[in-house]
């Protein structure tokens, strides 16, 4: 564990109380999170003259997310195994919860644990995010921090630069890339892309807990050693109650991160609020023991677009390119929860299109065009476009899915297993009829095989 | 004790210091406000605001309009989304005040 965060960097260095920057840069990127900073990064190596804009104290003290970074494009870009990580994921496990029963699957392949570890890192955002933005920074980007983007310059239709809240904080340049995270006022108040219904963002909450008397609490709880960490994924009624969803907990070097998001349309219903559910999820007997003791470092809050493919905006403008959460980039099949990856993805190729544009000196939504044909191309929109029909039932079908059948799976396998003076042939039976029962006999079952045939 | 056999009390902090664990520099002025007062007044009977939100910013006001806690906020955005009738001003707190997250 670090000093405080805020005095790891000088803000003395960083911040400039007016910045007159005015046609100084080829481009300004608003925000430096994942998405921002690889786009600067990527500019800058590129040879443009890059501005990053960051609201908060440092990059990555506005930042939440649930916690595993996925690092196959930014292990091309720069040297994660020089950048500050918690864990490598050595297990995955996905447990299905009643409210008192755990149904789980666990994986461990035995290639996790050798580099580079399937590139699934915990990281802690305060560190890693200012770590990339000071990549983007050491290949030659500007960065300003503590300036927040209230509006976007325009001339006519095109994206001329950004107006900031600070003194005469008007900075005008051909490209504009914005990063500015899932709460996109600045993209949203310059009408570049609606705003989203909350039937399609959730809101998660967390907490980073800490074990004060307990050392290797995490390496016996969660059975590893090491670099090697665990990420617990949850879901059913023991996880987010009736609310379409889920929960988790990740293991980071000395801290473990417990938290859990769902639809803001069902927070807003029939679920109580964030916090009683995550109070909920803590004291459920499958996640308790692996807290017991622990004190809360740090609670945090976010917003997650959850729209999938279809709520994906234009991501092109005559001078500007939306990336990362701002453009919705974030799969969550209950599976895969994805985000960071594809951040990194559209960072990159909205990098690459501004520097191609900028070679032909162009600033035209047709000239940075190849940014949406790449993220197109690209594992992003494809595997959204893979898992659109899923989200879309798995949502339709929340009560079986989460409830109904999570419980018909805990009871089978306590009457599978029942100890008593019974033939296994009766206790097979029961428990295969408590199944069926649960998907509706033979013809829903074959019917839920059929719906969901896609999935492999 | 624990109230299951088997099953370890786990201690859940409060709201108010699971707050105090955020750093937080106060801008002074509320980045949050509604639009117009008497939308929450007279059309809002359902207080969807509240219900959403992680850090008890939004409290039901005596006068229907809700009472605003901006120094509470975790600036997650979810009230935004979540006001049925689009009432909610959200603006982000200036110059990098609000909450500084450590981990994230």
């Amino acid at each position: 564990m670090t000093a405080d965060a805020t005095d790891r960097i000088s803000l003395a260095d960083r911040d400039t109380a007016t910045p007159d920057y005015d046609d100084a840069f080829d481009a300004v990127v608003v925000g430096a999170g994942l998405a921002g900073s690889t786009a600067a990064l990527t500019m800058a190596k590129n040879g443009l003259d890059v501005l990053i804009v960051e609201r908060g104290r440092f990059p990555g003290a506005k930042n939440v997310f649930g916690g595993v970074l996925y690092t196959p494009t930014l292990r091309e870009l720069v040297d994660v195994e020089s950048a500050p990580l918690e864990r490598y994921i050595a297990e995955r496990r996905f447990g299905m919860l009643t409210d008192d029963d755990e149904t789980a699957v666990s994986l461990s392949p035995g290639e996790w644990h050798e580099p580079p570890h399937n590139d699934s890192y915990t990281v802690r955002r305060g560190a890693f995010d200012e770590w990339l933005a000071d990549r983007a920074v050491d290949a030659g980007a500007t960065l300003v921090c503590r300036t927040t983007v209230t509006d976007l310059l325009r001339e006519g239709d095109r994206i001329v630069g950004v107006e900031t809240d600070r003194p005469d904080g008007t900075v005008r340049a051909p490209y504009v890339v914005l990063a500015e995270g899932g709460n996109s006022l600045v993209s949203e108040g310059a009408d570049l892309k609606d705003r989203e219904r909350r039937e399609n963002v959730a809101v998660g909450v967390k907490e980073v807990l800490e074990f004060p008397e307990r050392d290797h609490a995490i390496e016996d709880r969660f059975r590893v050693s090491g670099d090697a960490g665990a990420s617990y994924h949850y879901f059913g009624e023991g996880a987010v109650g009736d609310a379409f969803g889920g929960g988790f907990v990740y293991t980071n070097e000395d801290t473990v991160s417990v938290g859990l998001a769902y639809r803001l349309s069902d927070a807003a219903t029939s679920q109580p609020d964030p916090e009683g559910t995550l109070d909920a999820f803590k004291s459920h007997p499958a996640v308790a023991p692996l807290l017991r003791g622990a004190r809360t470092v740090e609670y945090t809050a976010k917003t997650i677009p959850e729209g999938g493919a279809e709520a994906i905006p234009q991501l092109v403008h005559d001078g500007a390119v939306l990336v990362g959460d701002t453009a919705g980039l974030v799969l969550n099949n209950g599976l895969h929860l994805e985000g960071t990856n594809m951040a990194v993805e559209s960072g990159f190729h909205a990098g690459k299109a501004v520097a191609d544009a900028a070679d032909r000196g162009r600033t035209d939504a047709d000239a940075l065009a190849g940014y949406r044909e790449a993220l197109e191309s690209s594992f992003v929109v494809r595997n959204l476009d893979r898992y659109e029909w899923l989200i879309e039932r798995v949502q339709e079908d929340r009560q079986l899915l989460f409830e109904e059948l999570p419980r018909a799976v805990a009871d089978a396998g306590s009457e599978y297993f029942r100890m008593d003076r019974a033939p296994k042939d009766d206790h097979a039976e029961t428990a295969k009829r408590e199944l069926l029962q649960a998907v509706g006999g033979y013809t829903g079952a074959a019917k839920l095989a059929v719906r969901y045939r896609n999935l492999l | 004790m624990s109230v299951q056999p088997g099953i370890p009390d786990v201690d859940n902090e409060s709201l108010e210091d699971r707050l105090y664990t955020v750093k937080y520099e106060d801008p002074g002025d509320s980045h949050l406000d509604v639009t117009i007062p008497g939308i929450c007044a007279e059309k809002c009977h359902t207080d969807d605001c509240v219900s959403v939100c992680p850090a008890g910013v939004w409290r039901v006001g005596e006068d229907g309009v809700p009472e605003i806690a901006y120094e509470n906020c975790l600036e997650c955005g979810s009230c935004r989304w979540a006001c049925p009738h689009g009432n909610v001003e959200w603006t982000y707190p200036d110059t990098g005040a609000g909450v500084t997250y450590k981990h994230g």
